[in-house]
């Protein structure tokens, strides 16, 4: 389904890219698009050089191309969008090319890292670099609870929609801000739970 | 409005990035301090639900649909500190995992939607709260209000961003997100307003109440004030062009005076806004403001009274 | 596994008593004990007071442990200062796994308990892989949570009790949303771990398999402690509590 490939970006392999360590991958690509933001408007040259670079480690990867081409082809509106107000100024082109080709290479740097690296190797390297306890826990838990809400949140909807007997705004509006005060009850009564049983386990905050 | 890679200039990255992470440090440090150990949790899985929440619909017009920002929302079910948190935790997801939302532009996003959207969504809902008394119906107007201010804070952080990064002229980023999202404001009031209601008929204690109630002869005069301020600006603007060049001197500076035709302030024999915004962009910006800001509460206001009406309206004894 | 002390049991619950702050009285004086390595049942209405009895056994009810515990476990009564200790003996399994597994892989959730407790490299990997394949995950190390079946999640929180060397595991509806299959499964992984189990359930014909012993809870008391068989098999005393006679023991096949 295409909400399970958006919401899991990760796909499984035992490349080589695979294995190198997630800290390694998560400052290539960083380090990767910062070199982009910072390169001048018009280094075409380098562009092409980094974009045959990514292409090449996806290969290396044996990544689903088709997958993550979806993927970047479904942001790329946004990045479009923004672009546009570049047109703008008097003169814009140039600039508007330059912000398109800049945003895109580093949207493609991403879902090549996120394709190739898993989200608790992320969440490890970030514990790792001593980034804020509370921060990764609360990232953890984002993660790990993220699939179980969205299904509850289906079920809900799937329910409603089957005792909504007159499609239109009105309903559709109500069901959705229903939906989803109900999740957030449920989630609040859920996170009591997971408080106790991380307390059962010995947890101390 | 997530900014992507590729559209803020090194100055900018680093300014936003610096100023999210004061914010954020100091987010963190008041939940250590004083977030009782079992909300914790809460702040995770809060992270999710907001997460989840973004994918809902709600349908506009002709196959368009709005979607939940959800900062507002953050704030009043959590508390501005843990919002804070949630929020730059759903961003950081977005921009990691789903690419939604630059990596070198992650500070200027945090700041915007993580950390100055639940804060002005938080201070609006106190003020209004204060105000207007804890009901239910007073609870739900402060939160559409806060929803609105929210997204309109976030907006003018974005515009100011994206001007200062040379990306587009001041006068047409601040029209165009402005205008946009006064609009985008509204549909989020709206959406919060709905949510907030069904938990606090399910379970009125998790929306946050920590707000004392002022004296009621306070409350009148601090209601009475306001009209009057908004009622001078709106009556008393189009006079205020004939003030000294100051004014003009503060619209040139800030580059924006290419939608100014003329450099000198003309008379203005009549009430109008539009030769107005010719001479005094400035003024007729903040006027668009405080008329956008007055429509959002007017619409928040009614409802609001139409969410806390009784369940059963037509029971008859 | 340490060696109990001979005669100390392993659980010892006197006259427990408990009153939500609501006021509704959902113990009202529980008095039973657990012999070390005895599978015992509990069973009851749905209300019986059975899923508070079951976080009281770790401490997580009361919110404050009081200072004359109704609670010893395996001879340390449950105050304060015993209760990270109570907490690694008594491992309690949640009725909804998703609520337990809060980790990001079924490696961090089976190595947090021990964790908490100190272990670490090297001796945590083995803890981690002697576990998982105590409970018949072996290579299950780097799944994902919500990828598991419910059976398979159940079994990864046991294999997180079970790492912490847990002495009474404390079962809260372990069966009720396994397939016949993940249910097999779960029981045949019950009998073969020789610590001791409290398993609220209310499945009895697994009762009848697997639990030699079954106490039955109504409105917050004790109805019946004994061999389950016997209990289960009166009639009278199952309708006026809201259970009935399990089939496996109407319908009696000369095997």
């Amino acid at each position: 389904m295409l909400r399970d490939r958006f919401l899991s970006p990760y796909q499984h392999g035992s490349s080589a890219v695979h294995r190198w360590p997630a800290g390694a991958k998560l400052l290539a690509a960083v380090g990767c698009v910062f070199l982009v933001v910072l390169l001048p408007r018009s280094a075409w040259w380098a562009y092409a050089a980094i974009a045959a670079g990514l292409v090449a480690v996806s290969l290396a990867a044996r990544a689903d191309l088709r997958g993550m081409l979806v993927r970047l082809l479904l942001l790329e509106p946004f990045v479009i969008g923004i672009a546009l107000l570049a047109l703008l100024k008097p003169g814009g082109v140039p600039l508007f090319l330059s912000m398109l080709t800049k945003s895109t290479l580093c949207l493609a740097t991403m879902i090549l890292l996120t394709a190739t690296t898993r989200f608790s190797d992320l969440l490890a390297v970030l514990w790792r670099i001593r980034v804020p306890a509370l921060l990764v826990t609360t990232l953890a838990l984002m993660h790990r609870y993220l699939f179980v809400l969205v299904e509850e949140m289906e079920r809900m909807q799937r329910a409603r929609r089957s005792r909504t007997f007159v499609a239109g705004r009105t309903s559709a509006w109500r069901n959705s801000a229903q939906v989803a005060g109900q999740l957030f009850v449920r989630t609040s009564e859920r996170a009591e739970r997971v408080y106790l049983a991380m307390c059962a386990r010995g947890w101390k905050a | 409005m997530h900014v992507p890679d590729g559209f803020l200039d090194a100055r900018t990255l680093a300014a936003t990035a610096g100023l999210a992470a004061v914010g954020l440090g100091l987010a963190l440090r008041e939940v250590r301090r004083n977030l009782p150990p079992r909300r914790v949790p809460l702040i995770g899985l809060a992270a999710a639900f907001v997460f989840a929440a973004q994918m809902l619909n709600f349908p506009v017009a002709a196959g368009t649909s709005g979607h939940l920002i959800g900062a507002a929302l953050a704030a009043v079910l959590l508390g501005p500190a843990a919002a804070i948190v949630a929020m730059t935790a759903v961003l950081l997801l977005q921009s990691l995992m789903f690419a939604d939302g630059g990596i070198t532009a992650l500070g200027a996003n945090v700041l915007n939607l993580a950390v100055i959207a639940p804060l002005a969504a938080y201070g609006v809902y106190r003020a209004v709260r204060s105000i207007a008394g804890t009901g239910q119906q007073a609870t739900l107007l402060a939160t559409g209000f806060a929803a609105w201010c929210s997204t309109m804070a976030a907006a003018l952080a974005c515009a100011v961003q994206l001007a200062a990064s040379g990306v587009v002229e001041w006068g047409t980023v601040l029209a165009a997100m402005g205008s946009v999202h006064m609009v985008i404001g509204l549909g989020e009031a709206v959406i919060t307003m709905l949510i907030v209601a069904v938990v606090l008929r399910a379970r009125p204690e998790l929306v946050t109440s920590a707000v004392p109630a002022m004296q009621p002869t306070h409350r009148r005069t601090v209601a009475y004030g306001t009209a009057l301020v908004i009622g001078l600006m709106v009556l008393v603007a189009p006079f205020a062009s004939s003030l000294p060049d100051g004014l003009e001197h503060v619209a040139e500076r800030f580059g924006f005076a290419s939608l100014a035709s003329a450099s000198q302030p003309a008379p203005l024999p009549d009430y109008s806004l539009v030769p107005l915004a010719d001479s005094s962009p400035w003024l007729a910006t903040v006027l668009a403001g405080a008329l956008g800001a007055l429509v959002a509460f007017a619409v928040a206001w009614f409802v609001a009274r139409a969410l806390a009406a009784p369940v059963h309206p037509t029971a008859r004894h | 596994m340490r060696p109990g002390l001979e005669g100390v049991s392993l659980l010892d619950v006197r006259d427990l008593a408990y009153r939500y702050p609501d006021g509704h009285e959902a113990l009202r004086g529980l008095t039973f004990t657990l012999a070390p390595g005895e599978r015992v049942a509990l069973i009851g209405p749905n209300g019986a007071g059975k899923s508070t009895l079951l976080l009281h056994l770790n401490g997580l009810l009361p919110d404050r442990p009081p200072a004359n515990p109704a609670i010893t476990v395996d001879g340390l009564p449950l105050v304060e200062p015993n209760l990270p200790e109570v907490r690694r003996r008594v491992g309690l399994l949640f009725q909804d796994p998703d609520d337990q597994l809060f980790c990001p892989t079924v490696w961090e959730d089976v190595a947090f308990g021990p964790q908490q407790l100190g272990v670490r490299e090297p001796r945590l990997s083995g803890l981690v892989r002697e576990s998982l394949a105590q409970v018949g995950l072996a290579g299950f190390e780097d799944r994902l949570p919500h990828h598991l079946s419910r059976g398979e999640k159940r079994r990864v929180c046991l294999a997180g009790l079970l790492a912490c060397d847990a002495r009474l595991l404390v079962l809260d509806e372990p069966t009720s949303d396994l397939d016949p299959r993940g249910r097999r499964e779960l029981m045949a992984l019950l009998t073969g771990l020789a610590v001791g189990q409290l398993i609220a359930t209310h499945d009895l014909e697994f009762v009848v398999e697997i639990c030699p012993r079954a106490i039955v809870l109504d409105g917050g008391r004790i109805v019946a402690d004994g061999p389950s068989r016997q209990l289960l098999d009166d009639e009278q005393l199952m309708l006026a509590h809201g259970l009935e006679r399990p089939h496996i023991l109407r319908h009696r096949h000369p095997h």
